[in-house]
């Protein structure tokens, strides 16, 4: 008796901790945006209100649809080029690396930038591609370009790069964890059953590693959703980003209602993204027992 | 087992009584310690030294990138910053929203030595308090690389010329919109209409596919001009180019024949600042001639105490800085706050977001 109650104890003990930290670091800011949504814009600053027009403005103002737009564009794209190169990597290091110890220096080469500060990783895409960066000065050198080109940072193309090469690691090791626990007497006995590579490949590894490949998608699109350095650091005059918003209305404009209203709207579109690729991963799932 | 659960017990209690010290520490303001939100070069280290050696009070700055960053970082939560460097146009605002004390003008004895144009501003004085101190004023010229562009410009809209395409700078600010309205001869530019704003709206986004990047601080903008990555922008002028021309850059400074932008900065001190002996410490120190022309040495910029930068300045730096010449300021266009504000701000915003 004295022993399970003590053991009760310490369960909740355990649990407490990180429920209170949910609670009082997530739900509760969370619930006081949700109030602050509904305030009103009053010069100097604001004033409690209940009240629809910071949402009714997301949509009637089209410079908030046009950067939604852009911004699902921007993850989208950071997302699917993350997926193109890692998987092709994860699939050499699990299937092609013998060498356990090679397969685990190679895994680490790919993580290891996250060590590396953000800013500092955004700083080096600067330097490489700007007007007198390291690429521009070796397509002079080598003789492809005449005069340096300007195409290649302060634009889209530029924050791609940055959010791709930063948010790498967050598609690339899921895929990889997901591909290494596939058994492998699942592929043999598909190659005994005189099953070429390629449709070996496609009706096993894939479908089996699907739930990496969501995993990564959504943490990828997720973070470069959000991300409002990117754009001040290498993007133009066309990479205004929805967090560059909120940080505006919460700065300059000195609006925190519409800055509220527009993070529940992108809180809605993440936790939206998420159930979908739940769900997915889970349709997906076998048991392998 | 017992132990275990009272030694982690014991562990949580002393986490949170640790936490509880730090919290009450927490105030970035210890005494003595003066807490800064400033414009870069109003606390270099070329006067502030001198400062905390004559005062006993330590020094800490802050830089803001525009003059609506001032609201936002004192809407944030008081008890940081004790002492502002903000232009006239952006005093309204924090008057408006209590975020600032008034100033008692018994405790600076220079204050009746500054221009008198500047110290009656409407924006400054309201409700029968003065809520700043002016100290430095000048104009915001245009620069440009003088290897790149032969001819100097003259006119605002040369950052509308297509062959400077990606590589003219502008400013992330709302007043971006003044500029533009003046190109475009809207007369009042701080009273703008709707149609008007759109006007505006649809020239600088007509502009996007030539601009490099909306830049937000002077370090940022020297970067910008020394890696070649822009030619011509929006400047604040002195502090930037002074910058450049010591790393060697070649730039010059241009006023557009439609006429420069003109402000002044005020230092206003923080509601409920505990260190308000240091404040007015800096104030003084600052309305005096090692403040008046530390800064102007630093930041090319003008002093508001003609009194004091006599003592300072040399007779030519006195005339070149307009100082012998208070009539000057009525030839630039002075920074107002625009009744609809919001307005502004929104339709910056939209030229932002737009593709």
């Amino acid at each position: 008796m004295r022993a399970s109650t003590r053991e009760a104890w310490l369960k909740s003990a355990l649990v407490l901790p990180p429920l209170a930290w949910t609670l009082v670091f997530m739900f509760v800011p969370y619930a006081i945006m949700f109030t602050y949504s509904f305030y009103t814009r009053k010069y100097p600053t604001f004033v409690p209100d209940f009240q629809f027009g910071n949402y009714i403005a997301l949509f009637q103002d089209v410079q908030y649809r046009q950067v939604f737009l852009r911004t699902l564009k921007i993850a989208s794209l950071v997302s699917l080029f993350a997926l193109l190169l890692s998987y092709p990597v994860a699939y050499c290091l699990v299937f092609k690396i013998r060498s356990l110890r090679l397969r685990m220096a190679l895994y680490m080469a790919v993580i290891v930038p996250l060590w590396v500060s953000y800013l500092l990783r955004a700083y080096t895409w600067k330097t490489i591609l700007g007007s007198q960066g390291v690429l521009n000065s070796f397509l002079v050198w080598a003789g492809i370009l005449a005069q340096p080109t300007d195409l290649l940072l302060y634009n889209q193309f530029s924050m791609v790069i940055t959010l791709v090469h930063i948010f790498i690691p967050f598609m690339f090791m899921p895929i990889f964890t997901s591909l290494e626990k596939i058994p492998r007497s699942l592929i043999e006995a598909s190659k005994d059953l005189g099953v070429g590579r390629g449709w070996t490949f496609l009706k096993i590894t894939l479908p089996l590693s699907l739930p990496g490949v969501m995993a990564g998608f959504t943490f990828t699109f997720c973070l470069s959703f959000g991300d409002f350095v990117a754009p001040f650091l290498v993007g133009g005059p066309d990479g205004f980003m929805i967090a560059n918003i909120v940080q505006s209305q919460f700065g300059t404009a000195l609006n925190w209602p519409l800055g509220s209203a527009i993070s529940i709207a992108i809180l809605a579109i993440v936790l939206t993204v998420i159930s979908i690729s739940d769900r997915f991963e889970r349709s997906g799932r076998l048991d392998l027992g | 087992m017992k132990r275990i659960v009272r030694n982690v017990a014991l562990a949580a209690a002393s986490a949170s009584l640790g936490m509880l010290a730090f919290s009450a520490l927490a105030p970035a303001q210890a005494e003595g310690q003066l807490s800064l939100l400033v414009w870069e070069g109003y606390a270099d280290p070329s006067f502030v030294k001198d400062f905390e050696a004559e005062s006993s009070c330590k020094v800490q700055a802050t830089y803001v990138g525009s003059n609506d960053d001032f609201a936002p970082k004192l809407a944030a939560g008081g008890g940081v910053y004790d002492l502002m460097s903000v232009s006239s146009d952006a005093a309204a605002v924090l008057v408006a929203a209590g975020f600032v004390e008034p100033v008692d003008v018994s405790k600076v004895p220079e204050y009746n030595n500054v221009y008198e144009s500047f110290r009656t501003l409407p924006a400054l004085n309201s409700d029968g308090q003065v809520w700043a101190v002016p100290f430095t004023w000048g104009a915001n010229p245009f620069i440009y690389r003088t290897d790149k562009i032969a001819t100097p410009p003259d006119t605002i809209a040369a950052l509308w010329d297509p062959q400077y395409k990606g590589k003219i700078g502008m400013w992330d600010d709302k007043s971006m919109l003044y500029n533009t309205a003046r190109m475009l001869g809207i007369a009042d530019p701080f009273n703008m209409s709707d149609e008007e704003l759109e006007k505006v709206k649809a020239k600088l986004i007509e502009q996007k596919p030539l601009v490099r990047k909306y830049w937000s601080t002077a370090g940022e903008l020297e970067n910008l001009f020394a890696s070649n990555e822009m030619w011509i922008s929006y400047t604040w002028g002195g502090l930037m180019l002074n910058d450049l021309k010591k790393q060697n850059v070649p730039v010059a400074e241009f006023t557009p024949k439609e006429g420069a932008d003109g402000w002044n900065d005020n230092w206003m001190i923080a509601k409920g600042s505990p260190n308000i002996d240091c404040a007015y410490k800096y104030i003084n120190f600052m309305m005096s001639p090692k403040g008046q022309c530390g800064v102007s040495t630093v930041t090319g910029y003008s002093a508001t105490n003609p009194v004091a930068a006599k003592t300072c300045m040399t007779p030519e730096e006195f005339k070149a800085k307009h100082q012998d010449d208070i009539s000057f300021v009525e030839k630039l266009h002075m920074w107002q706050a625009p009744p609809r504000i919001d307005v502004y701000t929104n339709t910056w915003n939209a030229v932002k977001a737009a593709p």
